[in-house]
């Protein structure tokens, strides 16, 4: 049987190994990094890049190590460094004498070199892929539902437990059909936690770049903190939307990204690279739509995050919307980000109560 | 009844990284006993020498009826004592300050290793920062340079004080300032300017890194054990050309806002362990979980041979359970499996079973 690793994109990874599938192979993957692998990766990288590239490298040599002869590496359509990251991945693969081979998404002629490699029939290729977009609609809309639903449920867990029962079924799911009655059966499942409906939760918007975003190991868990202290989240990468977004770029033209850059227009006309132009245009976007709040994760030594992090500074101070600048390494310690997180909620609810209370006196004073 | 509630009062431990500190006060939030005490790596007990010198110092008729517990230690410390409450640090002292100066805009507070600036306006916290990957404008940058002066950290502030013309010291970095301060030395500039040079690098260090982007207004409280540094005190109002508050509880001002914060907890009943959390003798013992390749170290705080509480692990079934060991197992997450995991309770992996790979590292999955 033949393995290849994909590198890990959260939950997301359960719909890439359906991918992978298309190609008439198996999938070795985890939706979250394990601390094994993040090791290997920060021992076999060099020291100053960033998180995201140790983490991946990590995950690829473990697979190595357990056998898996293939590898999968994503590139970044924007201008980021993760655009080099296969190259080095592979090079240090390479360097470190191990057998994997990686490929990446580039073209070259009508056929990936992917596809090119493995040469599935079209029938076995077509369908998976299709099954793989449904798969990520699915997943975009099981997050979007555990977000709501965690910051209010009433016994903590709840949602996390009937989130994971679904991605199992999601990952075991085989064909169109049966994804198809999950995505039925998902609204009931949330549905039926008890949830206290009277509660307003915070809200918050999550932004910065994506392997952060997605990858609960190098994050701390940070959606299961926050939510469990009743915040309602949203995490601005959803899958679906960004292939939605790529898909335009290549055949139309046109993409979500041209309204955010018109969103960002006033503080960055150049998309910096990676999802830095994303996190200032979203920043912005929450602050009008009201949210509490905005976390920015960012990878020390991330040329993009890092590149915006004076300006998310200024829409901070102008939209009057609390921003709050995580930076993370692999020294980064759960204790301090779990501190942070908790101030930051103090914060936002004292910042609320305060402002229903100012709120309430000009009524008063209003009818007065 | 109204007997009873005079003598209530309200306990706040602060277990930081180079002290342990406790604030008893009344319900108005008058001081009764602080204690402040500079820890030797031994947090536990730390706390119990607290805990009996404080029951030492308070008049028999004063009853506890309310603990929390803040500080890098809160966890640990919480479930020895049996806290009511658990509050991060960035809180706990804008509690405290803004209790003693309503009118407060930006609180310094440097301690051992953290060095945070809170942002207060019209009494309410709007901003925080903490300093992020670097311990050099903190206590132990000063404690580590006294070291190597060979004088005490008390003799440091005094001799800062004498100084009129201040060398200017490299401060980025402990490394670097400690190799520019040997070579003034040998240069001749006297100790007393060089002691007050290294007070402006902190403080230089401090404003740059942690406040920077910061609205910094006066009236500004300079709190937490550096605060008791005449020296660092004097290079902020030289930096900043303003008068820089010190509170009179500078050196305990977390404990006393855990305290605050507990008496407005509206606790009923406490699950405070009295004077027998400061006399029975209570170790720590560690384990590796292994129920999941995240393999935690679980701490369990043993009372004897009673289990008072654990933590350690990321995904929530052993945190604060006391139960025995063997009934916890296995608890976890429904769908966790035995490779690449999050370890949270979020976890979900989608791996598959490598076939006849020699035993390398176990990976892979179908859940369940």
């Amino acid at each position: 049987m033949t393995y290849m690793a994909i590198p890990n994109i959260g939950n997301y990874t359960i719909a890439l190994a359906t991918a992978v599938e298309s190609l008439g192979i198996n999938a070795w993957a985890s939706t979250a990094t394990t601390p094994a692998a993040l090791k290997l990766g920060i021992d076999a990288a060099p020291e100053s890049v960033c998180l995201p590239l140790k983490a991946h490298l990590g995950h690829f040599i473990e697979a190595d190590r357990a056998g898996v002869e293939y590898a999968f590496m994503v590139n970044s359509v924007g201008t980021c460094r993760l655009r080099y990251y296969r190259h080095m991945i592979g090079q240090i693969l390479k360097d470190l004498g191990l057998k994997i081979k990686i490929f990446g998404l580039g073209f070259d002629g009508f056929k990936p070199p992917i596809v090119r490699h493995f040469d599935p029939g079209p029938i076995t290729f077509i369908k998976p892929l299709f099954h793989t977009v449904q798969k990520i609609k699915v997943i975009d809309e099981l997050e979007v539902a555990a977000w709501r639903t965690r910051a209010i449920e009433i016994t903590h867990g709840d949602t996390t437990q009937v989130m994971n029962k679904l991605l199992v079924e999601l990952s075991e799911s085989k064909t169109m059909a049966q994804t198809r009655a999950i995505r039925k059966k998902a609204a009931g499942c949330f549905a039926d936690i008890p949830v206290d409906k009277e509660k307003k939760p915070l809200k918050v918007g999550l932004v910065g770049e994506i392997s952060f975003l997605r990858d609960k190991c190098l994050n701390k868990n940070i959606e299961y903190i926050l939510g469990s202290q009743g915040i309602e989240l949203r995490n601005f990468f959803l899958l679906g939307e960004e292939l939605q977004n790529i898909t335009r770029i290549v055949f139309l033209n046109q993409s979500r990204r041209k309204s955010l850059s018109k969103l960002a227009d006033r503080y960055l006309q150049n998309s910096v690279g990676g999802h830095a132009l994303d996190s200032v245009a979203y920043s912005i976007h929450c602050a009008d739509e009201g949210y509490d709040g905005m976390i920015h994760l960012c990878p020390s030594g991330c040329m993009p995050e890092v590149s915006v992090r004076p300006i998310l500074k200024r829409v901070s101070k102008d939209k009057n919307i609390p921003i709050l600048e995580m930076s993370y390494d692999e020294h980064t310690c759960s204790v301090g980000i779990a501190t942070r997180l908790e101030a930051f909620a103090d914060v936002l609810m004292e910042r609320r109560k305060k402002n229903s209370s100012t709120a309430q006196r000009g009524k008063r004073a209003g009818h007065g | 009844m109204g007997k009873q509630m005079n003598n209530s009062c309200y306990l706040g431990i602060d277990v930081g990284s180079i002290s342990t500190n406790c604030v008893v006060i009344t319900p108005e939030g008058e001081v009764l006993c602080e204690i402040y005490k500079r820890g030797d790596g031994h947090p536990i007990e730390s706390v119990q020498q607290c805990l009996a010198q404080l029951t030492a110092q308070l008049p028999d008729r004063f009853c506890i009826r309310g603990v929390c517990t803040t500080g890098s230690g809160r966890i640990l410390a919480g479930a020895v004592v049996g806290a009511d409450v658990i509050k991060n640090e960035i809180s706990a002292h804008a509690r405290a300050t803004l209790h003693l100066y309503p009118e407060v805009r930006t609180i310094f507070e440097i301690g051992g290793q953290d060095s945070k600036v809170t942002i207060v306006r019209d009494g309410v916290v709007v901003d925080f920062s903490m300093n992020l990957v670097c311990a050099a404008g903190t206590g132990s940058f000063l404690d580590s340079q006294a070291r190597r002066l060979n004088i005490t950290i008390e003799e440091l502030s005094a001799r800062a004080m004498m100084s009129e013309t201040p060398t200017n010291i490299a401060g980025r970095c402990t490394v670097f300032a400690e190799s520019d301060m040997i070579h003034k030395q040998q240069v001749g500039h006297e100790q007393k300017d060089i002691t007050m040079g290294l007070c402006h690098a902190l403080v230089r260090n401090y404003l740059s890194n942690v406040c920077n982007g910061k609205e910094i207004k006066p009236p500004i409280v300079f709190q937490g054990g550096v605060s008791a540094n005449k020296g660092i005190h004097r290079a902020f109002k030289e930096a900043l050309r303003c008068d820089i508050i010190i509170p009179p509880y500078n050196m305990v001002m977390g404990a006393y806002g855990a305290a605050i914060i507990a008496s407005k907890s509206c606790i009923e009943k406490t699950n405070f362990r009295g004077k027998e959390a400061s006399t029975k003798p209570i170790i720590t013992k560690g384990f590796e979980c292994g129920d999941c390749p995240n393999c935690c170290e679980i701490i369990e705080v043993l009372n004897a041979a009673e289990i008072i509480g654990r933590t350690g692990g990321r995904c929530g079934k052993w945190e604060g359970k006391t139960g025995p060991r063997e009934s916890l197992r296995g608890t976890g997450p429904k769908g966790h499996v035995s490779v690449p995991s999050t370890g949270m309770e979020m976890g979900h992996e989608i791996c598959r079973q490598v076939d006849d790979v020699p035993d390398l590292i176990q990976i892979g999955v179908p859940k369940k």
